[in-house]
């Protein structure tokens, strides 16, 4: 239990680091076409 | 001129500065207007004018791309340098239509006029960027503010500059809402001292907070391993709960900057150095502090704490970057040096009266007092008296030049001799050390195109590691030896501390500044960091002939006296050519100055137009003339035939001197090769480099040159339009092509050729004109430039290597691959270390440069001896 309870924490985290800094838009106009076109 | 498009469309840009700017942007447009000569670019008014039918929204996104950001200007005032046809009043275009129709108004130049009466650009300190992922969010928070065409962020000096028309507080704003610190630089010298004053300050901060959390980590590793524990038991639980708690208080305290930081990067979806910093000691905390506080949750094994890593981590980073600012310091010396050469007062005439003023309120036209020895404070023209002036700080030129009523002279040169008083003509920033400091320091925060290669990477590289981070964690979690849990927490840490992409942010623009620098030392004024790049590169170098390879104004070369008397031969031909005012005349008189002939009296003066001049000496008459002039006059020249042959071939004009029916004697007068020309040649040879010469004059005089000079290749006979189709010619060949010239006449080839070279003196237009303007006469200035760049673009390769291979070997090792074959896990602390290590290493790495000499040591005189002269005044 405690092993899949970490492995599905990790992999949602990992998930929510793509989507917040890939994904999703920012209020700064810090685009995420722009962070991820290089 | 047969079918010239009705231009219309026109776009504002900036940044385009030099005919170079103008080609790209000619060539850039080339797909969407079909010929690039439809384009017509103004530099003076940063507009660009295009043929009707254009998409100006297209053009303008095409030209931004190309690095000049720009935008349409449509309406009838278009101005008339770039579109004469507006004045007729020819329909409206397209654009226009939209304009009117969306209630635009037709202010197309008032907006010109804004956009370039402040050269479009606002200049702003920033405060807590320190790597390449800072710099990227910065760029694109001011991106985001509306107005703004282009941003740009040095990481070297911390500034920031936005082109366009935005509102300076949003800049503000948009930089502070980042999580950076910003403000807007209105006076760059104050902002200059003031930062310097700041970074004093801020170093001495970070030495307090290193030692401060240092000492804490220390502490608690000595206790740990000598006294107690760093496992937390029963008896220990309440100490370590105290000494987390203690740490706590420290991490916040001496780096409460980077959790901030990464804080408010994190709200804007970014992540920078400091998100990296900040997990790292945040996840070594949080789980040493679980372990003191529920201990039974964790196997025996892993109630370890990491406390002292998150103390040390930080103690080394603020370690790392106190040595960081230091040497940044040390690399803005050239600007300094410069900057030191301004007076800091002036002595104005107003009203009769003499007073003492600070320099920034003199105005045009007041007249300034300037005693020998002293420092002159904005450029002029002499109105009173004559001295000599040392302007070695300008130009490089050793020697003091004299000067007189009427005679310009500059700001920050030295009067050595007389006192004189001279008419303000320009003040402020428009002098011409002014615009050489600005110049260096725009120079010094450009990015060549290695550098932009680092800005690629580091927009991807903090979310990246931050997926290995959690990755590794779970390969450790599942697959790992136990406590599975302490690794897991371990490996994370260690990766997101070792991954810091600090290095790779500082690696280009510190060798660019101390390049930029040292070539200023030079008297080479870099203007762009890719000139700065393609100067290494360099395989063909095409000089100009005129002005250039030789002095550009013609000199006694051969003095042949019949009698042996060679100072009579001048003493009678000066006296002769004092009424003239031929240049050749020029070089007669020079020459017999030069050796103390003093001109004899000469009358009745005459200069016969196409043969020679002719005047009364005693009683005679004394000529001064060609061969077919003298000789229809009746006099035999076949003894002089040997001389006029060596004359003739050193690509000189003979000029023989007869009194009466005697002949005396024979002047050899030449364009003279500079005295180092030959050697500079000689160096680029040494540098594996072709050496060409492009010359109007005809083929036996550019033989003659060529062949004194040591030029691989000439080519005579060339109209100064055609420059540019040689330089095609060999860049179609296949060859990296320097065009070397005076920055005026050669102009469409400077700005055609790889790298243009405008030999020009520091007052001289031609500064503006070329992408690398060599202050000294001398060419060897081109030689000295490659040299510069080949060392700095090596640098930077030596950097970028350092910094990639550091986070490409140290990311794996610290995620634990060294550890399945010899069992090596990297501690955090060490990664703290190794983290900071790189950056500094960097940093010493790009200031190895400065020690850096070319193979030609400077004139005795220039600049340094000046510099010290100019730092007493």
């Amino acid at each position: 239990m405690e092993t899949i309870l970490v492995n599905a924490g990790g992999l949602v985290l990992m998930a929510a680091i793509i989507w917040w800094f890939w994904l999703s838009s920012s209020d700064s106009g810090a685009s995420a076409p722009d962070q991820s076109h290089h | 001129m047969t079918g010239a498009p009705v231009l219309r469309t026109t776009l504002s840009i900036s940044g385009a500065s030099c005919q170079g700017c103008a080609k790209k942007i000619r060539n850039a447009l080339e797909p969407l207007t079909g010929d690039a000569s439809l384009v017509e670019v103004n530099l003076e008014d940063q507009t660009v004018a295009l043929p009707e039918g254009v998409d100006a929204t297209e053009a303008a996104r095409v030209v931004t791309e190309t690095g000049y950001p720009a935008e349409p200007v449509t309406g009838a005032e278009t101005p008339a340098s770039c579109c004469s046809a507006t004045s007729t009043g020819p329909a409206p275009t397209a654009a226009e239509h939209e304009n009117e129709q969306a209630g635009v108004p037709d202010s197309g130049s008032e907006h010109l006029a804004a956009a370039t009466q402040s050269d479009g650009q606002i200049h702003l300190a920033v405060t807590g960027a320190t790597c390449a992922s800072c710099v990227n969010t910065i760029e694109k928070a001011l991106k985001s503010v509306t107005g703004v065409n282009h941003a740009h962020m040095n990481l070297a000096d911390n500034t920031a500059t936005a082109t366009g028309q935005a509102d300076p507080k949003a800049l503000v704003q948009a930089i502070t809402n980042a999580g950076y610190g910003a403000s807007v630089i209105e006076d760059t010298d104050a902002a200059d001292d003031r930062r310097q004053e700041e970074d004093k300050k801020r170093y001495k901060t970070l030495l307090v907070k290193m030692a401060i959390s240092l000492g804490l980590g220390v502490c608690l590793m000595v206790w740990g391993m000598g006294f107690g524990s760093m496992t937390v038991t029963d008896t220990n639980q309440s100490i370590w709960f105290g000494l987390g708690m203690l740490t706590l208080a420290v991490m916040a305290g001496t780096g409460g900057h980077f959790y901030a930081g990464a804080w408010k990067a994190f709200r804007h979806h970014n992540a920078n150095m400091d998100t990296l910093i900040a997990l790292g000691t945040g996840t070594a905390w949080l789980y040493s502090i679980t372990v003191v506080s529920i201990p039974e949750a964790l196997p025996e094994m892993a109630r370890h704490v990491y406390f002292e890593a998150s103390a040390m981590i930080i103690g080394l980073i603020n370690l790392g970057q106190a040595l960081e600012l230091r040497a940044k310091g040390k690399t803005s010396e050239a600007v300094r040096r410069l900057l030191d050469l301004r007076a800091k007062t002036a002595r104005v005439i107003r009203d009769g009266q003499e007073q003492d003023i600070p320099v920034e309120d003199v105005c045009k036209g007041d007249r300034i007092r300037v005693r020998p020895g002293e420092n002159l404070p904005v450029d002029g023209r002499v109105v009173e008296g004559s001295t000599r002036i040392d302007e070695s700080m300008l130009t490089g030129e050793p020697m003091p030049v004299s000067k007189a009523v009427d005679d310009e002279i500059s700001a920050g040169t030295l009067n050595t001799h007389g006192a004189i008083v001279y008419e303000a003509t320009r003040v402020g920033s428009e002098t011409a050390l002014a615009r050489i400091i600005h110049l260096v320091k725009k120079a010094q925060g450009s990015k060549p195109a290695i550098g932009r290669l680092a800005d690629k990477i580091s927009s991807v590289f903090v979310p990246s590691v931050m997926l290995i981070a959690v990755a590794a964690a779970l390969v450790w979690y599942n697959v790992g030896p136990e406590p599975a849990v302490v690794h897991m927490m371990v490996a994370a840490t260690t990766v997101l501390i070792i991954a810091c992409p600090c290095a790779l942010g500082l690696a280009t623009p510190m060798s660019v500044m101390v390049g930029v620098g040292k070539a200023a030392e030079y008297g080479a004024l870099i203007r762009q960091g890719d000139a700065l790049q393609t100067a290494g590169k360099l395989d063909l170098v095409i000089l100009d002939k005129t002005g250039t390879i030789t002095a550009g104004h013609p000199a006694v070369t051969i003095l042949h006296a019949i009698n042996g008397d060679e100072r009579q031969l001048l003493a009678l031909a000066a006296g002769l050519e004092q009424h003239s005012e031929h240049p050749l005349a020029e070089a007669i008189i020079n020459k017999a100055k030069e050796q103390s002939a003093k001109p004899m009296k000469v009358t009745g003066f005459e200069a016969l137009n196409g043969k020679g001049v002719v005047g009364e000496f005693e009683g005679e008459p004394v000529r001064l003339g060609n061969r077919r002039w003298l000789e229809a006059e009746g006099l035999s020249l076949s003894g002089l035939n040997d001389v006029e042959k060596a004359i003739t071939e050193e690509a000189g004009t003979p000029l023989f001197l007869a009194l009466g029916t005697r002949l005396l004697g024979v002047f050899g007068v030449a364009d003279a090769i500079k005295a180092d020309s030959e050697a500079a040649i000689r160096r680029m040879h040494d540098a594996g480099i072709r050496v060409m010469m492009v010359t109007g004059d005809i083929d036996a005089t550019a033989k003659a040159i060529a062949a004194k000079a040591g030029i691989d290749e000439y080519r005579a006979e060339v109209l100064p339009e055609d420059k540019a189709d040689v330089v095609n010619e060999m860049r179609g060949k296949g060859y990296t092509v320097a065009m070397v010239g005076d920055g005026i006449n050669d102009a469409p080839a400077l700005a055609a050729a790889d790298v243009g070279f405008a030999i020009g003196t520091g007052t001289d237009v031609a500064i503006e004109s070329a992408s690398i303007t060599l202050m000294r006469g001398s060419l060897h200035g081109v030689p000295d430039a490659i040299e510069i760049s080949r060392a700095t673009v090596k640098n930077i390769r030596q950097n970028l290597f350092g910094a990639f291979v550091y986070n490409s070997l140290g990311i794996p090792v610290a995620a634990g691959l060294l550890y399945p074959v010899w069992g090596i896990l990297m501690s955090p602390i060490l990664a703290g270390a190794a983290m900071s290590l790189s950056s500094v290493t960097v940093v010493t790495n790009a200031n190895r440069l400065r020690l850096f000499e070319t193979s030609h040591k400077p004139v005795q005189g220039t600049n340094q001896s000046q510099l010290s002269k100019g730092e007493r005044n």
